[in-house]
């Protein structure tokens, strides 16, 4: 898979769960039901004490995780915004670990909304970390007029897509 | 002829050497980035950690770490809150309000479950308040294994409100276990744990409530408990079935757990239906 390919599956990824996590929000400060297969289950799980973090609800702290990728992903690519990237998703997978274990072992409830959002984060994750490790730092090479092969200075990794 | 393929080797050999020692240097480069890259992404993964680690501390179980002790300023508190709740509302096994109130609720719990006692602690009492004092509802409590992992520790604690019950007491029991719920998974439910439950319960006879504990009728009610819930297909707990006393009950899907309003509605639409 081609490196812009990546990049373009995860620009995907993130517009997702930010349209899941805009909804969830939404859901969390109506104070409506949010739509579930899986009958009260997500009310359940959005009207826990869980739902929000020293009084912030963790729906918007998604919300903010989510534009947050989604910025990394769209500015010029340096070695920095992957690391930028890694950092968010790895922050965001273990968020969403946390909150995965709050539903099955405190609140006992499963929201299908953000499962697929951890499934979402989870992909992210593992996008991110093979995008960061496989970066090419190799140097490439131009030939000056005078025939001499070197270096430039910027690396193909630093000079974006 | 000779002396130009030897100097035409040699030149080759340099380039050779040359282009060798630049592939070592890009593979050694690259494996120095490799490695920085791998520090970074161990550092970044152990920070993560650190921190959910922490978010799991302080957010802790929504249950306290241990139950308060019997006769403890926390014990008698919550003992006094509950009595002032329940005072003058008619209690028969597991219902709690007037027999000939015209709408009926059903709840399904787990002692256990910090859900449940978010629902206990928050909308239950305006509803008991404003609808099981008035007369207008009764509420049922049915039990669902949810939240206790052990079998027989949820039947015991059950068991144990249930026995309450025979002395018209259980809700005293339901409450006060609400009231002083310990960490989930803590095994704070323990004999004595349930035995001081029920001696902050005013008027209840301790010997009655003992003997009463082993009755196979109880057991038999936490095992029809469990039928209906899954007959109603719920899945999770606190669940509700709300309707007109006597009538077929509806499931309810609450929207809030602390505000009774949502309750409320579906109750007065009980009522007219």
């Amino acid at each position: 898979m081609s490196r812009q390919a990546v990049r373009i599956a995860m620009i995907v990824l993130a517009l997702l769960g930010l349209g899941i996590a805009a909804y969830t929000t939404y859901v969390h400060y109506a104070g409506i039901k949010p739509a579930c297969t899986a009958g009260e289950s997500c009310t359940k799980v959005q009207t826990s004490v869980y739902s929000e973090l020293a009084g912030v609800p963790v729906a918007l702290m998604g919300l903010i995780g989510y534009v947050a990728i989604l910025g990394s992903l769209l500015v010029r690519e340096t070695e920095n915004t992957r690391f930028a990237t890694l950092v968010l998703t790895l922050g965001g997978f273990g968020f969403s670990a946390y909150l995965t274990y709050r539903e099955l072992f405190s609140i006992h409830a499963i929201c299908e909304w953000c499962v697929t959002s951890a499934v979402i984060m989870t992909v992210l994750m593992l996008l991110s970390v093979w995008r960061f490790l496989r970066a090419e730092d190799k140097p490439p090479t131009t030939v000056d007029p005078a025939g001499a092969t070197q270096s430039t200075s910027a690396t193909v990794a630093d000079s974006g897509y | 002829m000779g002396n130009q393929d030897t100097e035409l080797t040699r030149k080759q050999r340099r380039e050779q050497a040359r282009a060798e020692r630049k592939t070592q240097e890009e593979a050694s480069a690259a494996r120095s980035a490799q490695r920085k890259r791998l520090i970074q992404l161990g550092g970044a993964a152990v920070v993560i950690v650190i921190i959910i680690a922490i978010i799991l501390v302080a957010t802790g179980t929504g249950g306290s770490k241990n139950a308060p002790a019997p006769k403890s300023a926390a014990a008698n508190a919550a003992s006094t809150e509950v009595i002032r709740l329940l005072q003058g509302i008619p209690q028969s096994a597991n219902t709690l309000g007037s027999p000939s109130a015209p709408v009926t609720m059903q709840y399904f719990g787990d002692l256990e479950c910090p859900v449940c006692k978010e629902f206990t602690l928050g909308a239950l009492q305006g509803l008991i308040q404003k609808d099981v004092k008035t007369g207008k509802l009764k509420i049922e409590y049915h039990s669902m294994q949810t939240a206790t992992r052990e079998q027989e520790t949820f039947r015991n604690q059950q068991v144990a409100a249930l026995a309450a019950g025979k002395q018209n007491r259980m809700w005293d029991y339901i409450e006060l276990f609400y009231h002083e719920q310990g960490e989930e998974g803590s095994g704070y439910v323990t004999a004595s744990y349930l035995q001081g439950l029920a001696a902050q319960i005013p008027g209840l006879n301790l010997s009655d409530w003992s003997s009463a504990r082993n009755e196979t009728a109880f057991n038999d009610k936490v095992t029809s408990d469990a039928q209906a819930a899954n007959q109603a297909g719920f899945t999770g707990t606190p669940s509700f079935l709300i309707g007109k006393t006597g009538g077929a009950p509806q499931k309810y899907e609450y929207s809030s757990l602390t505000d009774p309003s949502g309750f409320e509605s579906a109750i007065e639409k009980a009522a007219k239906g």
